[in-house]
């Protein structure tokens, strides 16, 4: 038996009477870099949502492992979404969701009120527990800052970053929880061909460096293709295909998928024509 | 930073208080026209309290509650009968309790009635926290209304011949419309005494403006902003919503209620609780209070309780000498010239500059983006600032 | 028995005709027009000015001229409110602030439409003759015409295809040619235009006209939208018919002192329960 961090089992979500995802089923091994695509409207988002807890799975389970040999596995489906969390699972946000109103460091912060001993008495008291525990994560947040290139803009409102450097900033506060396993959802959107490059190599370094499991969903093929180990399949809510890059990129259900949407879409290079990817959200300005 | 050990700040702080509850007794028997003013100071302070309060749910949890003067009501009636029935039992004489109580035996009295107080109301902030969970909005700020209004027209409703269980007959003896005026002593009510002097009221407003402040500044206010600005994304970084949302209802309400039971006791003192105290506009006065100073802004909460405090006197005091001037005005509703007044002041506030005097910073803060290092990629407004800055220099 | 369902029918219908000003402003602006309540009074004062002063003696026919003009000017006070106070918020309004400043607003203006009625007018109550008040059936055929009308307006006419498409998706309705702006203000005159009739029928029939009737009316009329499912006419009809049939239910009871209050507590069950009312539609936030 594979070990696996994350398995989806036959999961299943309607809204209303829409299926948005049906039967979805997946095994991310540990450590691995596992991609999510599919054309638009394929329940790729959705799918993120229902491990994450923003919409419960109508049926089906979805099981966090712990490292240990024969470990525990947590039951996902059901748990609010800070409990989900709270027990390792990180995300960002397709359309970047910082905290409007507060800095750079402030966002990060935020994330690391989990690790925190002290409790709101202890807080507003200043105990040395508080101190220490406000200490440390304002250290780490730092590190974090600084290894995502935003070390120089810390005290800045985070809205005012521009648009690659908030992505950045998501990634960064998703760090700041610690997790097992990170969500990345379109980290590529809005990229040229270069910064997707640098984007692959980074998501690479933070695999190695965080020990992660980080599961991609993603339009550009070009980073799809280029840093995931496996790939999973969606098609209007259903798994269509699964494997590794290559076998995926030959599996005729695939290329029927994708050219039946939009003809010039496949291969490499392309970020697939999307009109998601292309409703980028503008930076604000400082 | 500078760092003053709280015990030397709290002991400064406590002699302070004790100053001026022993002047304000002192100055009312040197001159009693300084009555007027040492109320006014009680009245700030209380309602600094009240600001503060609401201040931790509307401005930093975002949670938009517009029943504020529900808390304040409970607050006043149960302090109100805590402390007249308490000093039954403690037999301090009758005649005494008509007139202002001392420093000294105020203690006797205020903490028992301050802290059940607090800890009620905030079992019912609790309770009204709850559908924040679901509700967002304006449909949150109904909720609130519409608790308020429960709760003012349940004392209204309940008369003691409508009363048969001893629940009701509790609730009647509130008095309805006419307004609790303690327990009946002989034939005459006794009245609810006056025992909080300055120590009292601007001590703990103070102390409130001082936690707040800390509050806001811990990591728990910052994970309330999180909260405010983004539910789902600080959920996803492991804050829990609904947690945070309940805790500053409940904060909330423990500081309303406790203001309330002070406005009810004060020195001074009007005697009597009436359901008035719970009505939309008490409410909407604290609301203005807050909003005027900036939501999510300690000190400009604070500051805007005392602006609205100012005004209220002055307006009445100049509608008062413009009657003597010209009669004509002697028949004007002050309270609705007032209103009038700070509605209007409102409109503009929220067309002109939404974010109140402050905004979201404290006095004596500076802008989060001042004195940092810019951004590697500066703007040509920054450029041009650091430009000038550097010729300036 | 019967002359008590007349009655209830009839508090239902005019609780009614209100809960739709509400309704329909938060149909197409997801704003809950608290000023709504003080249009509806300040209307109910000029019908009261209007039947004393101009039209004196002219029996019923002074009646209907006299709530024409409450009509008119309380067509040109929710058209000014929104003109004025509303419209420049959603200019500007971004972040946290615009979920709140409208809100403010909206409290704000009630809050100042009546103290200046309270300077104006006085507290001391005044009213309408009773004796040439609408028979309680009347009352009734009114509302339930006016509603017809109002459902046919809404499903019928090109406006109120408009108004439909600014509710859904304003952006949208823009870009299909709709000037959502002339819209909203159609629908605050539409909505302010209801609240004059159901006022001139409520000061007609049983209330007396004080600044403060608006909130009295205004707060049941507003339970009623939300308990129907704010947003939706026929929600407004039905919810308003309900709390009508409640308050008069609860006044043969021992706790009629209590109306008031249950009626509360039926709305934050209510909203606990189906926020989104009974024939509400719930909206999910997009991810």
């Amino acid at each position: 038996m594979s070990d696996d961090l994350l398995v989806l089992d036959h999961v299943e979500k309607r809204f209303g009477g829409l299926k948005a995802v049906s039967d979805v089923g997946f095994r991310v091994p540990r450590g691995s870099i596992f991609g999510l695509i599919g054309p638009n409207g394929a329940g790729k988002t959705t799918v993120f949502n229902l491990i994450t807890g923003v919409y419960r799975a109508d049926v089906g389970t979805i099981r966090l492992r712990s490292a240990a040999e024969g470990g525990r596995e947590q039951e996902l489906v059901g748990k609010a979404p800070s409990a989900i969390a709270a027990a390792g699972v990180a995300r960002t946000f397709q359309n970047i969701r910082l905290f409007a109103s507060m800095t750079v460091i402030e966002n990060v912060l935020v994330a690391g009120e989990l690790h925190r001993r002290a409790g709101l008495i202890g807080e507003v008291w200043r105990t040395k527990h508080a101190r220490e525990d406000e200490h440390a994560v304002r250290a780490r947040a730092r590190k974090l800052l600084a290894s995502m290139g935003l070390a120089d803009v810390e005290e800045a409102p985070a809205t005012s970053l521009p648009y690659g450097s908030q992505r950045r900033l998501e990634i960064a506060r998703a760090l700041m929880l610690e997790p097992k396993l990170l969500l990345l959802d379109e980290p590529a959107a809005g990229l040229n061909y270069g910064e997707a490059e640098s984007l692959k190599a980074q998501i690479r370094a933070l695999r190695d460096e965080y020990a992660l499991t980080v599961v991609l969903v993603e339009h550009n093929m070009q980073v799809v293709m280029g840093v995931c180990e496996r790939i999973h399949v969606l098609d209007h809510g259903i798994t269509i295909a699964e494997g590794t890059p290559s076998e995926v990129r030959a599996n005729p259900k695939v290329i029927a998928a994708y050219l039946g949407e939009e003809p010039t879409s496949e291969g490499e290079g392309e970020a697939g024509g999307e009109s998601e990817t292309a409703a980028r959200p503008e930076a604000k300005a400082p | 930073m500078r760092r003053v050990p709280a015990v030397v700040l709290f002991a400064i702080g406590a002699l302070t208080c004790v100053g001026l509850d022993l002047a304000y007794d002192g100055l009312v028997s040197w001159d009693r026209g300084s009555k007027f003013w040492l109320h006014i100071l009680v009245v700030c302070a209380i309602n600094v309290l009240g600001a503060t309060s609401l201040n931790v749910v509307n401005g930093m949890a975002g949670q938009f509650s517009i029943g504020h003067a529900g808390f304040v009501g409970i607050g006043a009636y149960l302090g109100g009968a805590i402390v007249s029935n308490l000093a039954l039992a403690l037999k301090i004489p009758v005649a005494a309790l008509k007139d202002n109580l001392s420093l000294g035996q105020s203690f006797l009295l205020l903490p028992v009635a301050l802290v059940v107080v607090g800890l009620v109301c905030a079992a019912i902030g609790f309770v009204v926290g709850l559908p924040s969970l679901r509700l967002r909005g304006d449909y949150l700020a109904i909720v609130t209304l519409g608790f308020s209004e429960i709760v003012r027209l349940t004392v209204l409703g309940i008369s003691a011949d409508s009363a048969t269980n001893p629940l009701t007959r509790a609730i009647a003896s509130l008095g309805g419309s006419l307004g609790y005026r303690g327990p009946k002593v002989g034939e005459d009510y006794l009245g609810v005494p006056s025992v909080a002097g300055p120590f009292w009221t601007v001590g703990i407003a103070a102390l409130a403006v001082f936690l707040a402040l800390r509050l806001k500044r811990s990591g728990f206010g910052r994970a309330l902003r999180a909260v405010r600005e983004d539910e789902i994304a600080a959920a996803a970084v492991g804050v829990d919503p609904a947690k945070y949302k309940v805790t500053a209802f409940v904060l909330a309400a423990a500081g309303a209620g406790v203001a309330g039971a002070l406005l009810a006791v004060q020195r001074d003192g009007p005697g009597i609780v009436g359901p008035a105290n719970m009505k939309f506009d008490k409410s909407f006065e604290v609301i203005t209070m807050v909003i005027l100073g900036g939501s999510g802004s300690v000190s400009g909460a604070a500051i805007g309780a005392v602006l609205y405090t100012v005004i209220f006197y002055a307006s009445e005091e100049a509608l008062h000498q413009l009657a003597q001037a010209v009669p004509a005005f002697g028949s004007v509703d002050a309270a609705a010239l007032r209103m009038t007044l700070f509605a209007t002041a409102l409109i503009v506030v929220m067309l002109v500059r939404t974010q109140g005097l402050f905004g979201e910073r404290e006095l004596f803060e500076k802008k989060a983006d001042d004195g940092t290092p810019k951004p590697p990629s500066p703007s040509s407004d920054d450029a041009t600032g650091t430009a000038k800055e550097a010729l300036a220099s | 028995m019967i002359a008590w369902l007349l009655n209830a029918l009839a508090q239902g219908a005019m609780i009614a005709l209100v809960a739709l000003g509400y309704t329909m402003v938060y149909g197409v602006l997801r704003l809950i027009n608290f000023a709504h309540s003080e249009v509806l009074m300040m209307s109910a004062y000029a019908s009261v000015i209007a039947q004393t002063r101009l039209f004196a003696g002219f029996g019923r026919a002074g009646m209907v001229l006299s709530t024409l003009v409450a009509i008119v000017v309380a067509v040109a006070l929710g058209v000014t409110i929104e003109m004025v106070a509303y419209r420049p918020l959603r200019a500007r309004a971004k972040g946290a602030s615009a979920r709140v400043a409208p809100l403010v607003t909206a409290i704000s203006v009630s809050v100042l439409l009546q103290s200046v009625a309270q300077l104006a007018f006085t507290a001391t109550p005044r009213n309408l003759d009773r004796a040439l008040a609408p028979p309680m059936w009347s009352v009734i055929v009114i509302a339930a015409l006016v509603m017809v009308g109002l459902h046919a307006l809404v499903n019928l006419t090109w406006i109120g295809k408009a108004m439909r498409a600014v509710a859904v998706n304003a952006e949208a309705a823009r870009l299909m040619g709709i000037h959502p702006s002339r819209v909203i203000v159609f629908t605050f005159a539409v909505g302010s235009g209801l609240a004059a009739i159901g006022a001139v029928l409520y000061a007609g029939t049983q209330a007396p006209i004080e600044p403060t009737m608006g909130t009295a009316i205004g707060n049941l009329a507003f339970v009623a939208a939300v308990v129907g499912g704010i947003g939706s006419v026929q929600g407004a009809m039905l919810g308003g018919v309900l709390i009508g049939l409640l308050g008069e239910i609860v006044k043969r009871t021992s706790f009629s002192g209590m109306k008031d209050a249950i009626v509360f507590a039926l709305l934050v069950v209510v909203l606990l329960v189906k926020p989104a009312g009974l024939l509400g539609q719930a909206r999910a936030e997009k991810v």
